[in-house]
């Protein structure tokens, strides 16, 4: 079975004054589906750039991305950003719920950019709230809930539609500890239960304890790529094929 | 489409501040718009009434021939057997009554100075049957039957320069329908003010009895229709157009609007003057406004970036943007439409009046009109311009790069 993300040699670089900065320079990596994998490096180390190209809202500069087995480099912008659409789902290191929508809106905001029928919405949304623990705050806006409980909305939104991959780009970084902690909980507890993927980043070695994978980036090249054994009870068994 | 249109109006809300100051300027242009315009209508509409009430009426019955050539003697395109015609007019609908007039011109003189007269001879009761009433500062109307004397009505600028008042005798010197010269010597029995200074200097009028035994003439020049509204006159003109057809001398049925070159010029006037502020306010709210939305626009970057991420179709970013333009641009309609009814109603209850245009010697009132053509006409011009002006934030915001927007702080 061919993975559902696979990250073939890819580079992004920019162009900074007269030269170029290379944010990311030929990473390769293989994603099945139902994983749950973290994007470990400190700032500037190319995590984000990672993502972006991973979710489709950047185009590498060399080598090539396919997602679900669809080479991403040849699809047309509009197609693009259907497969977004469908296929993907965003968590941001700012929350960026839409101020004026109330937590339940916010939710609702994909399937009504996929013209999903309003019954089949609200079931929806009912749903992906109770998913993140926060039915009781549906009507809420955004200003009136706290940073975990927006992240949680965030995460509630990403879901929503069902997407094959959930892309999560540093979510705690605006959080504190016991928050953040929760939150990797509760995406660990999503794709344990639901058997959704998540990828998402970190500067933060001390979230990554319950993550059975986590790809080390450091100036834009993968450093190490670990695959860890989570036993109940006993300690961590590593495995490096990186 | 529920959700989007609660999303875009909602986000009109966002920034209370810019947001009122935003509908501050489209009301007040708005409200501006409708108190020039319902104040210009006003004064049109005024003036039509003025016109048509100073003499002109709703119709006028005219030979053929009068506007085919001018005449080479008084009255020989006139109008021969003018009762029978004014019997047939007289019963249509609407037909409030028939005047008939003599337009003529001759010399005026006190014995040591003469000038020229442009004379109209009038019935004096079929004149105030149907309202016509002349515009008198002194004395009063001609009398339905002179008893001997021959009275007139002079200008008041024609009384100043023949150094008369009432009471006081003229004498006229006219051509007749033979061509014979013919004088008859006039007692004033009032002096009148028309309103228009050129007019005052030349205006006379007798009874349409003295003018025919003047001018040696039973012809009259045209029969002036007098109808119960102004709004009927073309249900009028079709009804009596086809009765006029049988008589012996062809006649003309005119409106009253092909007679009131004035009226018209005004009108023209004031539309193109209207105009002029309707543009001035598009423009106004137009870079006023783009501004503003480039602003919004900018600051809600990230959050654009975030829609585009999750596959909102770009052209939904530019409909939101200018779906809340045009929003924003039609509450600001309702509250000028709101704001400019208000005052106009205060201004009209206030009873002000302005001074005198030139050329009018009658001072008139600040009224303005609640005309609901006007009020759509109004919002239209600051909706369509904040739409207008929504389009290049709109198509910006579509094309934010989504990476980049993402990333703005
Ligand atoms: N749009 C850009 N223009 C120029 N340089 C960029 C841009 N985006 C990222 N970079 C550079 O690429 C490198 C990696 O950035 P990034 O992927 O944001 O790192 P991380 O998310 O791990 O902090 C950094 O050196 C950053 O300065
Ligand atoms: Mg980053």
């Amino acid at each position: 079975m061919e993975p559902l993300v696979n990250v073939a040699s890819v580079s992004r670089k920019f162009p900074l004054d007269h030269s170029f900065v290379s944010a990311l320079s030929h990473a390769s990596l293989e994603v099945e589906a139902g994983e749950f994998l973290a994007i470990a490096g400190p700032s500037g180390s190319g995590k984000s750039t990672l993502l972006n190209l991973i979710g489709c809202i950047d185009k590498p500069t060399e080598g090539h991305i396919e997602l679900d087995g669809v080479d991403t480099s040849k699809l047309s912008p509009g197609q693009t950003t259907a497969l977004r659409r469908r296929k993907i789902g965003f968590v941001f290191q700012t929350f960026n719920l839409i101020p004026v929508f109330t937590a339940a809106e916010n939710v609702e905001f994909p399937l009504l950019v996929q013209g999903i029928g309003a019954g089949e919405r609200r079931r929806r949304v009912a749903d992906a709230l109770e998913s993140v623990g926060l039915s009781a705050r549906a009507n809420h806006r955004p200003d009136l809930l706290s940073g975990g409980e927006r992240q949680r909305v965030a995460v509630a939104r990403a879901i929503v539609h069902r997407p094959a991959l959930v892309l999560a780009d540093e979510p705690t970084a605006n959080l504190d500890t016991k928050n953040a902690t929760q939150l990797i909980d509760l995406m660990r507890d999503l794709n344990q239960r639901l058997g959704l993927t998540f990828i998402f980043s970190t500067h933060d070695a001390r979230l990554l304890e319950h993550t059975p994978r986590i790809v080390r980036l450091c100036d834009g090249q993968i450093e190490s790529d670990t695959h860890a054994v989570v036993l109940a009870g006993a300690g961590m068994v590593g495995g490096s094929n990186g | 489409m529920g959700k989007f249109l609660l999303l875009a109006f909602r986000n009109v809300f966002r920034n209370r501040r810019r947001t009122v100051m935003t509908l501050l300027m489209v009301g007040g242009g708005v409200a501006g718009l409708l108190l020039a315009g319902g104040f210009f209508a006003y004064m049109i509409d005024g003036l039509r009434e003025h016109t048509i009430q100073e003499g002109l009426g709703h119709l006028q019955i005219f030979t053929a021939e009068h506007f085919r050539r001018d005449e080479t003697r008084v009255l020989d395109t006139g109008i021969d057997n003018w009762r029978q015609v004014a019997a047939t007019v007289k019963s249509g609908s609407h037909v409030r009554g028939v005047a008939p007039r003599i337009e003529f011109y001759g010399m005026v003189s006190n014995g040591a100075k003469s000038s020229v007269f442009m004379g109209s001879a009038v019935e004096p009761a079929a004149e105030s049957s149907l309202g016509f009433t002349p515009r008198l500062s002194s004395g009063r109307d001609l009398s339905a039957k002179p008893d001997g004397e021959v009275e007139a009505l002079i200008g008041a600028g024609l009384a100043r320069s023949m150094g008369v008042h009432m009471g006081d005798g003229l004498t006229l010197l006219a051509v007749t329908s033979d061509g014979a010269l013919n004088g008859v010597d006039v007692q004033i029995a009032g002096i009148v003010k028309t309103g228009y200074d050129e007019m005052d200097a030349r205006y006379l009028r007798i009874t349409l009895n003295s003018a025919q035994r003047l001018l040696q003439s039973d012809r009259v020049t045209n029969l002036v229709v007098g109808l119960d509204a102004t709004a009927n006159t073309d249900k009028a003109a079709a009804e009596l157009a086809p009765r006029l057809k049988g008589t012996a001398q062809p006649m003309v049925l005119k409106k009253w609007i092909d007679l009131a070159a004035y009226y018209l010029q005004v009108r023209n006037m004031f539309s193109g003057i209207f105009l002029f502020l309707g543009l001035i306010v598009f423009f106004m709210v137009l870079m006023a406004s783009v501004n503003t939305l480039l602003m919004a626009m900018f600051e809600r970057t990230r959050e654009i970036g975030t829609m585009l991420a999750m596959g909102t179709p770009r052209l939904w970013i530019v409909a939101l943007f200018m779906l809340e333009a045009t929003l924003t641009g039609a509450l600001g309609a309702v509250a000028g439409v709101v704001g400019g009814n208000l005052l106009g109603a205060l201004i009209n209850a206030s009873g002000l009046h302005m001074p005198a245009p030139p050329g009018l010697t009658v001072p008139i009132s600040f009224h303005v009109l609640h005309l609901p053509a006007l009020m759509i006409g109004s919002s239209l011009i600051v909706i369509v311009s904040l739409a207008l002006a929504s389009v290049l934030p709109a198509i910006r915001a579509s094309r934010l790069q989504i990476a980049e927007a993402l990333a703005h702080v």
